[in-house]
């Protein structure tokens, strides 16, 4: 009994103290994570309470991350976005894409539009203290165009032939031909103005030292990049102390940071997430500056006649490709998507059309239809290959059979530009200026002229015209009649512009989202912060 | 020991040559993963100057020297990226990783173990039903979809996710770094804990009718030391064996989850490396990653001859 009782005794002591180690392992962490749980509730109740008052850190969350400090040679979204806020252009676009000033306060053509004089702004000092003068004009812009910097901007001034100070603040740029597009091209952060003291010491890639509302402050590759207030912005009074932009790999975690208040203002791109953001969080969208378009080969094959590449315009439904890509969530559009010179969907049938098609088939000496390969890669567009499927399937009621291909991203980058490819679902960067849009691939000696798969002195002339055209009626008179030429030849098959989403707490006040891709966060400068 | 070392340089020999030649054969360079089709537009002097700055085009032997002499001296040679150097970028994500895994196999050996144990000693009773049961989930639910449902839980009905306020050193914060890491180690860990429950349960009952355990038993042990001292010390070797292998994978595996819950790890580092064809930070983590698991395994043989004597020979 003894031994028994002892035995019970160690066996139920034994089992209290298993159970009171386990015990006190897990409580300690669920009470560390449930104190963190009550907590980050009772932090948001207050934060909710709380009015408006000036300063304050804001978080921005994205998928991506800043790669590069150099404004010269970035190239991913986030980049642009968040040097924008510390760098200053010449001029720059506004929330309707029209050119307004930035650095530059006018400018004037003279000389048969060869001579662009621009007058600049006063009393502008970057980061590093030093004054804003023309001198930083020449500086930067020389800085760009030297083949070493790798700017892919410099082609933008590609008739750029010198450019002159010719007063401390007056700038010249004498050009070879005449150009209307340069002033689009100026707005690009790769042709930001630098401090001349930065360019000689060498340490832009490492320290940022700009003109704008914001001046750099930290930057942790791959998680965060953090900017505060420049006090001495030209611009007025910066209301935010400090920006951070965290990096949040997956949009869901994005929104479920937004939901906790540990991040003010998430950019997200995928409309299941943001079109499902609980109140109080406020969604914004605006229509993104880029557009998916089929690009053909049109020199070789069945696509080399153009009736068989206008029986494919007429057979696809532009609208169920938009459904099934991004769930309906943007807009059918044609070359040109947004601005003042956007273009109407196609010259031939805007809407499905498939008796004009098979006409088209006939026309072209194939009645019963073609094959070709279409190249997708779901690395650089993730809705590539939805769209894809759509379009076979809408294209075979034409009896015309289209065989996607879905490659890795750089093997697809590869193909496309040596033009190795009959067809590719592409993901291209818009502009407000269709001169900087295709000049690059149907104007005379494009460098992507070999992607583009089609020239024409017809396009040509067109570009030349409206690059030198300095009226605005002209110039939209000289587009129309482009985007005419691009759909009735179905050079390639336009498709859709998407939305971009940002998930905004209701502590922020003030910040709209931008259609331009790269100044979509400016509207931070007058931000405010509960 | 000398035989193991060099085995172990030999393998991470191999291992370096293979991830550098695999990295070459993928189409597409640093400059074309940088600016992607807008590669396109540059001029050929400025294409030129740019292969010239990432290396594009040295020759493989220059290369291959290059980044082996900048493992030597420490500093893992310098990103394409962010030009800065490797061994910095490793520096703050490794501990982040070593620390979830530590943690992630703390929750999966408690939870694996303890089921695994108790279950075995009443085989088909509560205990070992909630334990199958509870495998059965951990081993069937990938960890994106717990950790993205126990993300979207605790923002939604608590406006909890400490992970994405940027993460905080255990230095200088335990209490918040406690929070970021708990959760992420949690989602890690079931899944290691239903891996663990089933080998645990399986070795325990391999041994519990064996003719020391009766003994044991008969010698009028308590139940608590013919289980833990006897039983549990005699399942400990296939135990050990799938603790190594879990964080031998561990070390590798942690990418989906560090994604998710914001924890900027040498998974991430990895994944963002790869995207931007960043050869040298691709390179030295694998490499990392290859002795880690090589490191394991070792640990896990010397382990194998302190729970066993008769393996010592």
């Amino acid at each position: 009994m003894g031994l028994n009782g002892r035995t019970v005794l160690e066996r139920q002591s034994g089992k209290r103290v298993a159970r009171s180690r386990v015990a006190l392992v897990l409580s300690a962490g669920m009470l560390a994570t449930l104190g963190g749980v009550v907590s980050g509730s009772v932090a948001t109740a207050q934060a909710a309470r709380v009015p408006a008052v000036s300063g304050g850190a804001l978080v921005v969350g994205d998928t991506s991350s800043v790669q590069k400090l150099d404004p010269d040679v970035v190239t991913n979204f986030l980049d642009f976005q968040a040097l924008a806020l510390i760098y200053d252009q010449l001029v720059q676009y506004n929330a309707k894409l029209q050119l307004v000033p930035d650095l530059a306060t006018k400018w004037t053509y003279s000389n048969g539009n060869k001579l662009l004089t621009f007058q600049l702004r006063q009393g502008v000092t970057f980061d590093d203290g030093t004054t804003f003068t023309s001198a930083n004009v020449v500086a930067s812009l020389d800085r760009a165009l030297a083949p070493k910097t790798g700017d892919a901007s410099a082609s933008f001034l590609a008739n750029v032939k010198k450019i002159v100070a010719t007063g401390p603040y007056t700038v010249q740029f004498q050009m070879s031909t005449p150009d209307s597009s340069v002033l689009d091209g100026l707005t690009s952060v790769n042709l930001s103005m630098l401090s001349t003291k930065a360019i000689t010491a060498g340490t832009l890639a490492k320290t940022p030292d700009g003109t704008g509302p914001f001046a750099f402050s930290s930057w942790s590759p791959d998680n965060s990049f953090v900017m505060k207030a420049n006090p001495s912005y030209w611009g007025g009074k910066v209301s935010l102390g400090s920006v951070k932009i965290e990096t949040i790999p997956s949009e869901q975690s994005i929104a479920s940071a937004v939901e906790a208040n540990t991040v003010q203002i998430g950019l997200l791109t995928e409309p299941q997430i943001a079109t499902h953001l609980p109140s109080p969080i406020v969604g914004q969208k605006v229509l993104d500056l880029t557009y998916r378009a089929l690009m053909l080969q049109d020199k070789t094959g069945p696509l080399a006649n153009v009736d068989n590449r206008l029986a494919i315009a007429c057979a696809v439904n532009r609208k169920d490709v938009l459904n099934e890509a991004v769930f309906g969530a943007g807009q059918v559009v044609g070359p040109v998507p947004l601005g003042v010179f956007a273009s109407p969907v196609s010259a031939v049938c805007p809407t499905p059309n498939i008796a004009m098609a098979k006409s088209y088939l006939q026309k072209a000496g194939d009645p019963n239809g073609f094959s070709f390969t279409a190249l997708t890669s779901t690395d650089l567009d993730p809705t590539s290959a939805a769209q894809a499927t759509v379009m076979q399937s809408e294209l075979a009621q034409a009896g015309i059979t289209m065989h996607p291909e879905n490659i890795a991203g750089d093997a697809y980058i590869q193909d496309w530009l040596k033009g190795k490819f009959q067809a590719a679902f592409a993901w291209n960067g818009a502009d407000p200026d269709p001169y900087t849009m295709y000049g690059r691939y149907f104007g005379a000696g494009a460098n992507l002229g070999v992607p583009a798969g089609y020239s024409s002195p017809v396009l040509q002339k067109l570009l030349a015209q409206g690059d030198t055209a300095s009226s605005p009626a002209t110039r939209k008179a000289i587009w129309t009649q482009f985007s005419n030429a691009l759909t009735s030849n179905a050079v390639w098959i336009w498709l859709f512009t998407a939305y971009d989403y940002a998930a905004v707490t209701s502590s922020v006040h003030g910040f709209k989202l931008a259609p331009t891709n790269s100044t979509s966060l400016a509207s931070l400068r007058s931000t405010t912060l509960s | 020991m000398a035989r193991r070392l060099l085995s172990m340089l030999v393998t991470l020999f191999g291992v370096a040559v293979i991830i550098f030649l695999v990295l070459r054969l993928l189409p597409g360079n640093a400059v074309t993963a940088q600016l992607g089709v807008s590669a396109g537009l540059l001029s050929h002097a400025q294409l030129v100057a740019l292969n010239h700055y990432y290396g594009v085009g040295e020759p493989f032997f220059q290369q291959f020297g290059s980044w082996l002499g900048s493992m030597f001296t420490g500093n893992l040679g310098v990103s394409l990226s962010s030009r800065t150097s490797v061994a910095s970028l490793v520096g703050a994500a490794l501990p982040i990783t070593l620390e979830l895994a530590l943690v992630s196999m703390i929750i999966g050996e408690l939870i694996g173990v303890l089921f695994g144990v108790f279950g075995s000693l009443k085989p088909g009773r509560l205990v070992d039903s909630v334990g199958q049961g509870a495998s059965v989930v951990g081993l069937g639910i990938p960890s994106f979809v717990i950790g993205t449902g126990l993300v979207t839980f605790l923002a939604s009905q608590f406006h909890y996710f400490p992970s994405s306020e940027g993460f905080v050193s255990i230095t200088r914060d335990p209490w918040l770094n406690l929070q970021q890491i708990f959760f992420p180690a949690l989602t890690l860990g079931l899944g290691i804990g239903a891996a663990m429950m089933r080998t645990t349960r399986a070795a325990m009952l391999e041994v519990i009718g064996l003719n020391y355990a009766r003994t044991a038993r008969g010698k009028g042990l308590s139940k608590r030391v013919v289980t833990w001292k006897h039983l549990f010390l005699g399942a400990l070797v296939p135990v050990t064996t799938m603790s190594g292998i879990q964080l031998g994978y561990l070390l590798g595996g942690t990418v989906v989850v560090e994604e998710i819950f914001v924890l900027p790890g040498l998974g991430r580092l990895l994944i963002t490396s790869i995207n931007e064809r960043d050869f040298p930070v691709v390179q030295s983590v694998t490499l990392i990653f290859a002795a880690g698991f090589i490191i394991v395994n070792m640990l896990t043989d010397v382990l194998y001859t302190v729970i066993d004597p008769r393996t010592r020979s």
